[in-house]
């Protein structure tokens, strides 16, 4: 456990916080949103599992426009 | 004036109701800070996970703050510009597509201010994303590894920033140019790897491309000294962004925009 | 005096003709109902006149304006399908339309609220357009179309996609709107024309076969129909019938049959004869109209 010792945590503490914000606002927006491209329950998953990269990849090619 | 306004502030709002404005900066912070992270830890995860035998060394050079900081703009030339693509192809295509463009354009509107009203309002937050990520990799790498002098960074931001541009300005003459926004997307992203590629390996014939700025962002983080073809090189970016748009305009307004 | 003159209007998609040299004129404030099939050319024709399609061939002209300029402000489009921005509510939708049309911010706000009030949708005003059913979208397309006030209004089958309720109340807008401006709207049904138009232009396969005024078309076509019960099969009475110069047609059908002739008068007195002279046994006979329906076939078929 001595690397989460040495880890410098006001560094890692921002990112954490924006990586829950991202995440937070895919999961609103899933749930309000009529339609994504694929089915829904996919992109909840991704969305959920996937850390970081998952709610990138939801707005980016998940979420659907109009 | 006042129409190009309520057209920009349009963007604006669709970019707010779709949480562009909240993802993409985020993005573009957590593509910055990814690498002066991993290569700073990761000698200590490789240590934690104990996957080395006893006695051996594990020797890593040590990285330079410069080469840590080019590194996030390798996650740009990639990542960033794939997701500029994907984003930003439906901009005028999507319209097009969905036959909104048909209510819009049936009124008095200058198909000038319709296209530069969306490119403007996708370059201000391509270049937010892109300064608020660039600068949290300059940040994280100063901590970690050693503090980058503040105008070098400026620097840097401001060229890599034309670059983007372009790259943008490509994807939005692709967008007017097809009716499939996925379409427009994947010619904007082929064409923008292969240009990069041909003037990677071309340097020497190619150097007022573009495609060197990169390079060029590197050699002078590096060597702190501008290399010798940064400004023509600079003025051919602003050139190619000027003429795509223009480009976009006059392709638009030839086209019908019947189903 | 004509608001818009149209003049040899063609209208190529590759190598298919589809408009094939139109001619005609709107006259100011006036409600022109544009007819036809589907297929005829009635899209085309007003994508043409709002500038999203380019002519192949001809030219349209607006009154007092320079030939071949922007009339787009001149100009309220509603299309047969009309798609908004879904993320909006359909106040900002107006707002937003209404400044594009040069309205200045107050005054884009005042008229749309106006308008949402107009069209019946002001209780859903805050509500977003992608929440919206196919009537709501209709009364919101015809609020944007009239926002600046244009002086050609056009409406590509307006009511066809609503329910007999919704159809009521979109052609008494339109009665209202003949009033501030001149409307051009197209449709397949007859009856709606009808109900709110004083000419019409009647488009089939490209070219407008037949135009006017309502009351020349139903002068023109003009015919009765005679409709007979037998209770017996109806064509062995009718053979001496079929030759007679006054009759247009005679469909039969077993025992019913109808009698087609624009001489009502003639052929009323030579079947009355005929029937008290060979006994027919008859259950029904009728005078009545043809529909427009009718007639619509007629003109097609020509």
């Amino acid at each position: 456990m001595e690397l989460f010792a040495d880890i410098n945590w006001a560094l890692i503490a921002p990112i954490l916080f924006i990586q829950v914000i991202l995440l937070v606002i895919a999961v609103i927006d899933l749930i309000k949103i009529e339609k994504t491209n694929g089915p829904k329950w996919v992109w909840a998953i991704v969305i959920l599992m996937v850390n970081i990269i998952g709610p990138i990849l939801y707005f980016v090619i998940g979420r659907r426009n109009q | 004036m006042k129409q190009w306004f309520t057209l920009l502030n349009k963007e604006f709002l669709e970019m707010a109701r779709n949480y562009k404005w909240i993802w993409m900066p985020i993005t573009f912070i957590l593509l910055g800070v990814m690498d002066p992270l991993t290569t700073y830890y990761l000698p200590e995860i490789l240590n934690s996970v104990g996957g080395l035998p006893e006695g051996a060394i594990f020797e890593m050079p040590e990285p330079s703050a410069q080469e840590v900081f080019i590194m996030s703009l390798g996650q740009y030339q990639m990542i960033g510009i794939l997701i500029i693509a994907l984003s930003m192809m439906a901009t005028v295509a999507g319209e097009r597509k969905s036959g909104v463009a048909q209510l819009i354009l049936v009124k008095p509107v200058s198909y000038f201010s319709y296209i530069t009203s969306k490119w403007a309002a996708a370059l201000i937050l391509i270049v937010v994303s892109l300064f608020l990520g660039m600068l949290a990799s300059w940040y994280y790498t100063g901590v970690l590894f050693e503090f980058i002098p503040f105008g070098t960074f400026m620097e840097s931001f401001g060229l890599y920033s034309l670059w983007l541009i372009l790259v943008l300005s490509f994807v939005i003459l692709c967008s007017a140019m097809f009716m499939q926004p996925v379409a427009a997307g994947m010619v904007a992203l082929v064409t923008v790897f292969i240009s990069t590629i041909i003037g990677g390996s071309f340097q020497h014939l190619l150097e007022w491309s573009p495609t060197q700025l990169l390079p060029y962002v590197s050699e002078r983080l590096i060597t702190e000294k501008w290399p010798e073809h940064v400004w023509p090189a600079t003025g051919i970016t602003l050139t190619m962004t000027v003429l795509f748009v223009l480009l976009a305009i006059y392709i638009f307004k030839r086209k019908e925009l019947a189903d | 005096m004509p608001l818009v003159t149209v003049e040899n209007l063609e209208k190529s998609f590759k190598d298919l003709r589809v408009i094939k040299g139109l001619n005609f004129q709107l006259e100011n404030g006036k409600c022109v109902a544009l007819i036809g099939a589907n297929g005829a050319g009635k899209t085309t024709t007003l994508k043409m006149l709002s500038g999203l399609l380019r002519p192949t061939k001809g030219k349209i002209s607006f009154a007092g304006e320079k030939q071949g300029g922007d009339h787009r402000r001149l100009i309220g489009y509603l299309p047969q399908h009309p798609v908004f921005h879904d993320w909006m509510t359909a106040r900002e939708f107006l707002e937003y339309v209404g400044k594009l049309s040069g309205l200045p911010t107050k005054k884009a706000k005042e008229r749309s609220a106006e308008l949402l009030e107009l069209v019946g949708i002001a209780d859903a005003k805050n509500r977003r357009i992608g929440k919206f059913s196919g009537g709501m979208k209709q009364r919101l397309g015809i609020a944007q179309a009239i926002i600046h006030r244009p002086k050609l209004i056009m409406l590509d089958e307006p009511v066809s996609a609503l329910d007999p309720f919704g159809r009521r109340e979109v052609l008494e807008l339109l009665e209202k709107l003949k009033k501030e401006a001149t409307v051009l709207f197209s449709t397949h049904i007859l009856n709606d024309a009808e109900e709110v138009c004083e000419s019409i232009l009647f488009l089939h396969n490209g070219e407008i076969i037949e135009s006017g005024t309502m009351d020349e078309f139903r002068e023109k076509y003009h015919q009765s129909k005679i409709d007979l019960v037998f209770s017996q099969e109806a064509s062995s009475f009718l053979k001496t019938l079929s030759k007679h110069q006054q009759i247009d047609s005679i469909q039969m059908e077993g025992n019913k049959a109808s009698i087609y002739t624009e001489n009502l008068k003639a052929v009323k007195e030579v079947i009355l004869t005929l029937a008290a002279k060979e006994n027919w046994p008859l259950n029904k006979y009728e005078i009545g109209s043809i529909s427009l329906e009718d007639v619509f076939m007629k003109v097609v078929q020509k």
